[in-house]
């Protein structure tokens, strides 16, 4: 059976990459003593696959992953068992048995929700000032680094939605992104062209993910766990 | 966390190694501990959390329940600079408090090129690097591990040094240190009832003065709490010691990623260069059942895929076969592979090689340490060329392809022939990969010899020894490449001499080195393990400023009746025995395993420590 694990990923934990987010889930799948479906072969391993990478530095509130087990693992079984063997900064949330034949969650991905949090000063107030200004526009090139190098690249298809609001330290901005055929975009990216456009200097923030979406048949675009 | 130190690590590579939250990491809250102890690791995270020593002490710190330990390593050069433009202080992982607002702060000293680190690190952290400036508030710094052994170059810096196994006696030291807190003890009053413990070295108490040569006159107490010799610390019951079944599993890989079970300590082989196996005398072990528990245990807590055997010389583990076996069995179903290191040639059995494939296939380490017999007859490894070719035969016909050996230069009495020697054992190693049926082995061939260079140390046979000087170094160097050169499938490797050099210098140092220590960490060096960090440039300079001479410390041979910076230290191997051993080794003679008989080191006399000699 396959197990789709809602997890958080901490505030700590939030420059630890993807592949070490990886190796400490194997660990804490070993450690809770489950029941796991190792692979064959020469180097058995445990194959958990995550939904969509999350990138270095972005806190990761609603995160997914895909366990492998042996049949007849219960869901609250499975939470409470790694929770109990994870450490504060790693959280299981929410678990769901899939169903045979449910396609893999990497397949599914089509986009992020994000929650970029900054207090008031100088700096984030003209980034916030220009910021419907900024969303109003049909284009924005950027330079986006990929594997290849820094590409020019369209980031406005990627974004799908964005809101601001005034919170008690400051500002707070919730953003939709989705993947396209040129890939997805981070939002440290985003966040850095607003800046540009702005004007505005560096400023302290951090940045959430709240969800990873996908599509319903209706086109819509809804947390995937919810699918 | 702050905004401040959040905003930087965004800026520096690797910043995983700087956030902590590691599974099993202590979580006990500092402010409500009697005292607080901060374990510094003077190298970077990943080499910290690497270090098996660490591991236990933290453990057993975190378990006295009025103390709390948290960890501290090394930042890389990218952090330290941003660190300083910002006025941030160096803090610990687990609650990210400044160094100097721990009561106690304890560096290990694993590697002399990572002594300008503890300068660093305390200057990083608050910390007056000077012992001499350190106030009443100030931490008091506590530094072990093998090169405390010759503590001299640091006696600076450090206000009591730990020789010797550290389990019991660090919990001694932070009882005294506790009672001393609780009571408002002077920090002199302090210093000197540690003085007064068993295995504690507190430098400010003596004096050194030297003769017209330069060498060393005298280096006496001059407090009555302060004994004339301090003997080391030695751990007896080694099999009910505290072993770390749960230590923090790292997000980021270090070195050595895996459980590491300790299943010796100390060595009988008695190799005449080698530190490690005059300091951790006696040997002792773990009985099997002991061991299989720990591993399981430690897989529970830690979930690690791999577990490899600790120890100087694994296969001399008296059931190593039986160890291997019944690893294998009980780690099995959780798909835990077992990895043998530091396995010697001249024990390696054909059964153990059989174990460690069955779960997953580990690369191959050997140390011949010497390319010719008679070199290794004068360093007492007790290894021959058949013994090697026949456990490489083995090997290369159970599936592996790839082997590894290591060597020194510049040993003592070595020759061209020795060197030679080195390029003429690959060659062997290769004809051994050549005698296996062409269908039994695995296609790709690699042998690659490393060679380092000799560095003599304190408390061991060739303490007295000179190391080459950088010339001859790469002189030989170019020698062994040279012949090399026509070996296809086998590749040399070597080091620097440069930091060879100043390590030798470390190692045998006296006080005066203090100096030139602290002027070469004033003039810019820091991670001087790293090679790309070293600057040779700044330390020729430090030297020169002092007045002190690199070749004086490492390319001079000594009297046999000089009196040694560390003489004073009592590593609980006799002087006479040394003296010995050095003396058979200019005559190429072995020494037995003292397994097979003592051979007299010294530690006979201890009462209740060497079990062989009871």
């Amino acid at each position: 059976m396959r197990m789709m694990v809602v997890f958080e990923k901490g505030e700590t934990l939030r420059y630890i990459g993807h592949l070490d987010l990886m190796r400490a889930m194997q660990r804490a799948l070993r450690r809770s003593g489950l029941p796991i479906r190792y692979s064959n072969g020469f180097n058995p391993h445990i194959r958990l696959s995550f939904a969509a990478p999350l990138s270095v530095g972005v806190v990761g509130l609603r995160e997914l992953m895909e366990v492998p087990l042996e049949d007849g693992v219960s869901e609250q079984a499975f939470q409470d068992g790694m929770n109990a063997v994870l450490p504060g900064c790693l959280r299981i949330r929410q678990c769901r048995a899939l169903a045979d034949g449910f396609p893999a969650l990497m397949s599914l991905a089509a986009g992020s929700r994000y929650l970029i949090r900054f207090p008031s000063n100088a700096e984030s107030d003209r980034a916030a000032a220009g910021f419907e200004a900024f969303m109003a526009l049909e284009h924005y090139t950027a330079a986006r680094r990929t594997k290849s190098g820094e590409n020019p690249c369209d980031i406005r298809p990627f974004v799908t939605g964005g809101t601001l609001q005034k919170t008690g330290e400051g500002w707070e901005i919730a953003l939709e992104t989705v993947a396209t055929a040129a890939g997805s975009l981070k939002p440290s990216l985003w966040l850095e062209c607003l800046r540009t456009f702005t004007q505005a200097g560096e400023f302290p923030h951090i940045i959430y993910r709240t969800a990873i979406l996908a599509r319903k048949p209706d086109g819509t675009l809804v947390p995937m766990e919810e699918v | 966390m702050t905004y401040d130190f959040d905003a930087l690590l965004g800026r520096v590579e690797k910043p995983g190694r700087y956030t902590g939250g590691e599974m099993n990491a202590e979580v006990k809250p500092i402010a409500q501990a009697d005292i607080s102890f901060a374990f510094c690791f003077p190298d970077t995270y990943e080499v910290a959390m690497s270090h098996l020593g660490m591991k236990i002490l933290y453990g057993i710190l975190n378990s006295l329940p009025y103390a709390v330990c948290e960890r501290v390593s090394m930042p890389w050069v990218d952090m330290l600079s941003e660190l300083r433009k910002n006025h941030i202080p160096l803090c610990s992982l687990e609650s990210h408090t400044p160094l100097s607002r721990f009561d106690i702060i304890g560096f290990t000293l694993q590697y002399e090129m990572s002594y300008t680190n503890v300068l660093e690190m305390m200057d990083l952290g608050g910390v007056p690097v000077l012992s001499a400036e350190r106030g009443e508030d100030d931490p008091i710094v506590l530094a072990g591990g093998p090169c405390a052994f010759n503590p001299e170059p640091l006696h600076l810096f450090i206000d009591a040094f730990l020789i010797g196994d550290g389990e019991d006696s660090i919990v001694e030291v932070t009882d005294v240190l506790n009672a001393c807190k609780k009571e408002g003890v002077p920090r002199a009053e302090r210093l000197r009832r540690l003085a007064a413990l068993r295995g504690v070295y507190v430098p400010g108490l003596y004096h050194d003065e030297y003769n017209a040569d330069g060498t060393l006159k005298s280096l006496e107490p001059v407090d009555p709490c302060a004994p004339p010799r301090v003997l080391r610390s030695i751990l007896t019951d080694f099999e009910n010691a505290y072993v770390p079944t749960s230590p923090p599993v790292p997000y980021l890989q270090p070195v050595f990623d895996r459980i590491m079970l300790e299943i010796m300590r100390g060595c009988t082989r008695g190799c005449r260069f080698c530190q490690a196996g005059m300091l951790y005398r006696p040997v002792r072990e773990r009985s099997v059942d002991k061991l299989v528990e720990l591993a399981r245990e430690s897989v529970r807590n830690t979930g690690y895929e791999e577990i490899s055997l600790s120890s100087l010389s694994s296969s001399d583990y008296s059931c190593i076969s039986e160890l291997a076996g019944r690893l294998t069995d009980a780690l099995k179903d959780q798909r835990v592979s077992l990895s043998l290191p530091s396995l010697r040639v001249d024990k390696f059995v054909q059964d153990t090689l059989t174990h460690t494939q069955k779960v997953k296939k580990s690369s191959l380490t050997f140390a011949p340490e010497a390319g010719t017999q008679r070199l290794r007859d004068v360093i007492n490894k007790n290894v021959t060329e058949t013994d090697l070719v026949n456990t490489l035969t083995n090997a290369f016909s159970n599936g592996w392809n790839a082997v590894k050996l290591y060597f020194m230069t510049g040993l003592p009495t070595e020759t061209d022939e020795d060197l030679i020697g080195i390029a003429e054992l690959a060659k062997t190693a290769a004809g051994a990969y050549y005698s296996v049926p062409r269908e039994k082995r695995v296609k790709g061939l690699r042998i690659t010899c490393s060679a380092s260079v000799f560095v003599p140390k304190p408390f061991t046979p060739f303490q007295w020894c000179r190391q080459d000087d950088p010339e001859t170094v790469r002189r030989k160097q170019r020698l062994v490449r040279e012949h090399f050169a026509p070996l296809k499938s086998a590749h040399f490797n070597y080091h620097d001499s440069g930091v060879s050099q100043i390590e030798a210098c470390f190692a045998l140092g006296d006080r005066r080195l203090a100096r030139v220590l602290h002027r070469a960490w004033q003039l810019g060096c820091r991670l001087d393990g790293w090679t790309d960090q070293f600057r040779y440039d700044l330390w020729l300079q430090a030297f020169e400023e002092c007045g002190l001479d690199i070749a004086f410390y490492a390319h001079r041979e000594r009297a046999l009746d000089e009196l040694l910076p560390w003489d004073h230290i009592d590593a609980g191997i006799d002087k006479a025995f040394l003296k010995r051993e050095y003396e058979r080794a200019m005559r190429a003679q072995t020494t037995r395993d003292c397994r097979e008989g003592c051979n007299g080191c010294g530690l006979q006399k201890l009462k209740g420590v060497c079990r062989a000699c009871e």
